[in-house]
């Protein structure tokens, strides 16, 4: 597969989980469930966008670690935080 | 061809080799003559081809884009920061040398206020760090065998951005008074209800501006430290100083992001009125002090480690002594600056926090004493081991961990929940952060005597440094350890109880004395640059970092040759006279900067010759030995340490004459030219950009500060307001266009060491810094909505737009930009100019389309009543989109500039930039990908 034949079923799969996304809030699911799956596909989207778009899958794996560290400061601020209340 | 063929990146220019001219006058020991008329003449021609006159000159230093100078710019002004800081702490000193009521002595009660909440922000952000980030740029280039930092014009463009951030904090003082709420910035006080002033906006956008400055030195400090280290000095053997600034700049790089969002949001909070911190939110209050603590510990080691790896340098330096423990000491800073990050809510005990988290932190905060401990205990064994030589620096080196232990100490208490219930708010935190945060500005000031002859070329006077040092630490101890005494005066507040009096008369005695000592100090350093002793490259016995390797001041390009460890010592491979010229180039002859002038090149400089005098003398300095652990490691041996140091001694005062030879430097004849100095590549130094960027966002910072709840004020201050802003928003436009078209032609490689970032350029290395940055901000924007929303009930929480749809289509929107942004990419490397204008215009298209999606929605919103100020849902709602939407619209801004230039041709076959840009546009997408669900769907 050519990289632009890549890069264009990769645009078709983030289209398809966007409107994914809108689906499952709209079917009748507990909360939690939908919560969990929407929360879940943005960062399957996320990823593949950083792993193709971005080029991270061809990049030294350091490039990766850089932005997970990012990402984990971010996160622990967000959930420590919202730990915290009491 | 080269010596370091294997580590070739493929960098762009002057990547390819050409024998050296000259390379056949070295190998007759490199008795170059870089004093003679054909250097001079060099000379000239330098100033010409790099636009920096002499450093009389005042030209020079609004263009140099030269580590040096721009160090030497941030010591003077930081200095100036000082002089300001210490004033206003002299003026509440005088206020308290009684209990007063308000209004009586020499400050009105809203002047005290102002008086501790500057005093405290200029310190801590305007003194500090860029005093320490001063001896950064000038020593850690050289340290790491660099000509200049990875984005020489984003160096000067920080120190810029530095300066105006300052001048923007003193002129809050004459808009009707600046910020008054401490210099933590508690919320509600940080609101306009209880600091109503301008000034109040300006101090806030002050220390906005400054923190994006932070932000670009730490995305250059990065790229540089990690990608551009001379061959052989890999992490393990990197100078301890260097090891500190760069665990520095990695916590500034993420807890400096976390301050960015707090202040864009408190911005937005005083300016346009969102409610996030307001006083009848949620959580507001709780809110910032999360935000602003969660950067504020690390904050307290990105203040200290500088100070830390004075400490370290002057230690062994001055005992003639390799660091004891070397590994464990980097090992326990490198947990230090990991641990930073998660202690963060011991500051926080007195809020309503629960009980558990409180628990863990206490625990996590006892849990980052334990390294210091070692470090601590490192530096004593490190005295024990060796033989101290009582100079100034190190006198001040000293003191500084001598006051740091104490401070250390005095802060476990407060790290502990129930002790913490009695101290806080009080004079115990005072005095304990004062003996941590000045402690570690009196080991800077060792750093500052340390580097002083390596700066000027010319020796302090001795006499005077110790009476510095004498006065300094008699004041530091009487101004605060009265405090201690008297722990129980609340904190920021003038009034005291009557028996406390004799402490704090001794506490401002004290606070003269400690001021009268700079005095000192300035007649000393100001005296000495002109009349000092010549200090000559190396003045120090048993220096062994590669600073002292090179003449003091060293020349513009650092280093007479590539530097490289690859044998184990430092060489400096094919060396040529003009890299010698220094670039003191007013010296003439008899001035410092001929101080290397016994007609020799140094190039196998004071360090080398300390490496092969220990290599004689001791076992074996083998490869893993760089030339970092040289001479001290056999001095403290009992038995051998006079001789060894005789040998030493002699080697050193050999290079220091410049009569070493360079025996070990292989002479091929097809060593690499120093790269910069091939014809037509010549690196730039100058720029004038950077100032008048920095100029163009103080008037913007200084328009926007007027306005004040969604719009400018009446009258004649207001128009000038809206004016500025105006104006300097189009400035800033201007100049950033003019500096992104400006032919610049920073450091190329290829360099030795790039661990762990070998494979990636260091444009694109600093590209991915700066995204990690920002996914810290966005991370606690969106940690900000997600905090509020948990504190005001999840699911109760509807999402702000009822229809869904706008969302959805933004988000097909971005994705199709994200695509043809790729699509840009393809058509730039199969070189198809149509394909890259095609797809950079479709994406501009789209961008607009998703803005103005936006704006048609919000308009929609606005329509039914909906206002961010409404609450805080609509709050979060609209600054967290609202910042996208910025990020979206600079990403156009960039589009539109690349347009015109794809169309006339350029980016074929050289995508980089297209691949850069696209880069930052995929990161925009993703924050999309997540802003979407949290703020539309659930």
């Amino acid at each position: 597969m050519s990289r632009l034949k890549l890069y264009t079923a990769i645009y078709v799969v983030l289209f398809v989980s966007a409107t994914v996304q809108v689906l499952v809030e709209g079917a009748d699911m507990a909360y939690n469930t939908a919560f969990a799956i929407i929360i879940a596909l943005s960062f399957v989207k996320a990823a593949i966008v950083a792993a193709y778009y971005q080029h991270l899958r061809w990049e030294p794996r350091s490039v990766t670690y850089l932005i997970g560290i990012g990402l984990l400061a971010a996160l622990a601020l967000a959930i420590a935080a919202s730990y915290s209340i009491t | 061809m080269t010596a370091h063929d294997d580590t070739t990146h493929g960098e762009t220019a002057g990547s390819e080799s050409r024998p050296d001219e000259e390379s056949d006058a070295r190998t007759d020991g490199g008795a170059l003559e870089p004093a003679s008329g054909h250097a001079e003449a060099h000379d000239d021609g330098h100033d010409d081809h790099h636009g920096l006159g002499p450093t009389s000159s005042v030209k020079r230093w609004f263009v140099t884009t030269n580590h040096k100078d721009i160090g030497i710019l941030y010591l003077v002004t930081s200095l100036g920061f000082l002089m300001m800081g210490g004033a206003l702490a002299l003026l509440m000193r005088a206020q308290l040398w009684s209990p007063r009521a308000p209004g009586a002595g020499p400050l009105s009660a809203f002047a005290y206020n102002q008086a501790v909440s500057v005093h405290g922000l200029i310190m801590v952000f305007w003194f500090l760090s860029p005093f320490a980030f001063g001896f950064a740029n000038y020593v850690v280039p050289l340290q790491l065998g660099a000509k200049d930092l990875a984005f020489p014009r984003l160096n000067a463009l920080s120190y810029w951005g530095y300066l105006a951030s300052g001048l923007l904090l003193f002129a809050s003082f004459f808009q009707g008074g600046t910020f008054a709420g401490g210099w933590t910035m508690y919320a509600p006080l940080n609101l306009p209800t209880f600091t109503p002033s301008v000034g109040g906006s300006a101090a806030v956008l002050a220390l906005m501006l400054f923190v994006a400055s932070v932000t670009v030195s730490s995305v250059n400090f990065l790229t540089t430290m990690h990608r551009m280290r001379a061959k052989g000095l890999t992490l393990r053997r990197m100078p301890l100083f260097s090891w500190t600034i760069l665990l520095t700049v990695w916590m500034m790089l993420f807890a400096f992001a976390a301050l960015l969002a707090a202040l864009l949001i408190l911005s937005a909070d005083r300016l346009i009125g969102t409610t996030y911190f307001a006083q009848n939110g949620a959580a507001g209050a709780v809110l910032w002090t999360h935000l602003f603590w969660f950067f504020g510990h690390p904050e307290v080691y990105i203040v200290f480690f500088p100070a830390l790896g004075v400490m370290a340098e002057t230690f062994q330096t001055f005992t003639g002594r390799r660091i004891v423990g070397r590994k464990w000491f980097i090992a326990a800073m490198v947990l230090v600056a990991l641990q930073s990050f998660i202690v963060w809510m011991h500051h926080m005990f007195l809020t309503s926090i629960n009980l558990e988290i409180k628990t863990l932190f206490m625990a996590t905060t006892i849990g980052i004493s334990l390294p210091f401990d070692l470090m601590v205990f490192s530096l004593i064994y490190t005295m024990v081991k060796g033989r101290i030589r009582f100079k100034t620096p190190f006198l001040f080196s000293f003191g500084g961990l001598l006051l740091f232990i104490i401070g250390g100490i005095t802060g476990v208490f407060l790290g502990a929940v129930v002790l913490d219930y009695e101290f806080r708010g009080t004079y115990w935190v005072v005095a304990h952060f004062h003996y941590v945060m000045v402690g570690g500005v009196t080991a800077l000031i060792g750093g500052l005597y340390y580097w002083y002859p390596k700066i000027t070329g010319r020796m302090y006077d001795e006499f005077l440094g110790k009476l510095h040092f004498g006065l300094y630490f008699v004041g530091f101890n009487l101004l605060y350890f009265p405090m201690f005494v008297a722990w129980e005066t609340p904190r920021r507040v003038f009034d005291y109880s009557e028996g406390m009096t004799p402490w704090h008369r001794l506490a401002t005695i004290g606070a003269v004395i400690l001021g009268g000592s700079f005095l000192v100090m300035i007649y000393n350093l100001v005296v000495s640059a002109y009349s000092g002793e010549i200090a000559g490259d190396n003045p120090w016995k048993y220096s062994s970092t590669a600073e002292w390797a090179v003449s003091s001041p060293p020349p513009l390009e650092n280093f007479p040759g590539v530097p490289t460890y690859g044998s184990g010592r430092l060489e400096f491979l094919g060396g040529s006279s003009d890299a010698l010229d220094t670039t003191d180039d007013d010296g003439d002859g008899d001035g410092p900067a001929a101080a290397a002038d016994g007609g020799e090149t140094p190039t196998a400089g004071a360090g080398d010759a300390i490496a092969n005098a220990d290599a004689a003398m001791s076992e074996s300095v083998s490869a893993d030995a760089a030339m970092d652990e040289a001479a001290r490691a056999d001095a403290a041996m009992d038995e051998a340490a006079s001789a060894d140091a005789a040998m030493a001694e002699s080697a050193t005062a050999d290079a220091v004459t410049g009569s070493a030879v360079r025996e070990d430097v292989a002479p091929e004849p097809s060593i690499p030219a120093d790269e910069a100095h091939e014809d037509g590549v010549h690196a730039s130094h100058a720029s004038i950009w950077p100032a008048l960027i920095g100029g163009s966002f103080l008037l913007l910072f200084l328009g926007l500060s007027g306005y004040t709840g969604g719009s400018f004020p009446e009258g004649a201050m207001g128009t000038a307001y809206a004016a500025a802003t105006g104006l300097g928003f189009l400035a800033v436009l201007g100049s950033l266009i003019g500096m992104a078209r400006e032919r610049f032609v920073g450091p190329a490689g290829p360099f030795g060491e790039s661990w762990p970032f070998a494979k990636v350029s260091n444009m694109k290395t600093g590209m991915w810094i700066f995204l990690a940055s920002d996914v810290v901000l966005f991370g606690a924007f969106i940690g900000a909505y997600v905090f509020l929303r948990f504190a005001s009930g999840w699911v109760a929480w509807e999402p702000i737009p009822n229809n869904i749809m706008p969302g959805l289509i933004n988000t097909y929107i971005l994705l199709t930009s994200s695509f043809t942004v790729i699509l840009a990419l393809e058509a730039a490397e199969r070189e198809s100019r149509k394909g890259v204008v095609a797809s950079l215009l479709a994406t501009l298209l789209l961008g607009l389309g998703f803005l103005g999606n936006k704006a048609i929605e919000w308009e929609h919103l606005f329509h039914q009543g909906i206002w961010l100020s409404e609450n805080v849902r609509a709050s979060t709602f609209f600054l967290t989109t609202g910042l996208h939407g910025a990020h979206v619209i600079v990403g156009l801004l960039v589009t539109l500039y690349m347009i015109p230039r794809a169309w006339s041709g350029a980016y074929l076959g050289e995508s980089e930039p297209i691949e850069y840009f696209g880069l930052y546009w995929h990161f925009v997408d993703i924050v999309w990908l997540f802003l979407f669900p949290l703020f539309y769907i659930l």
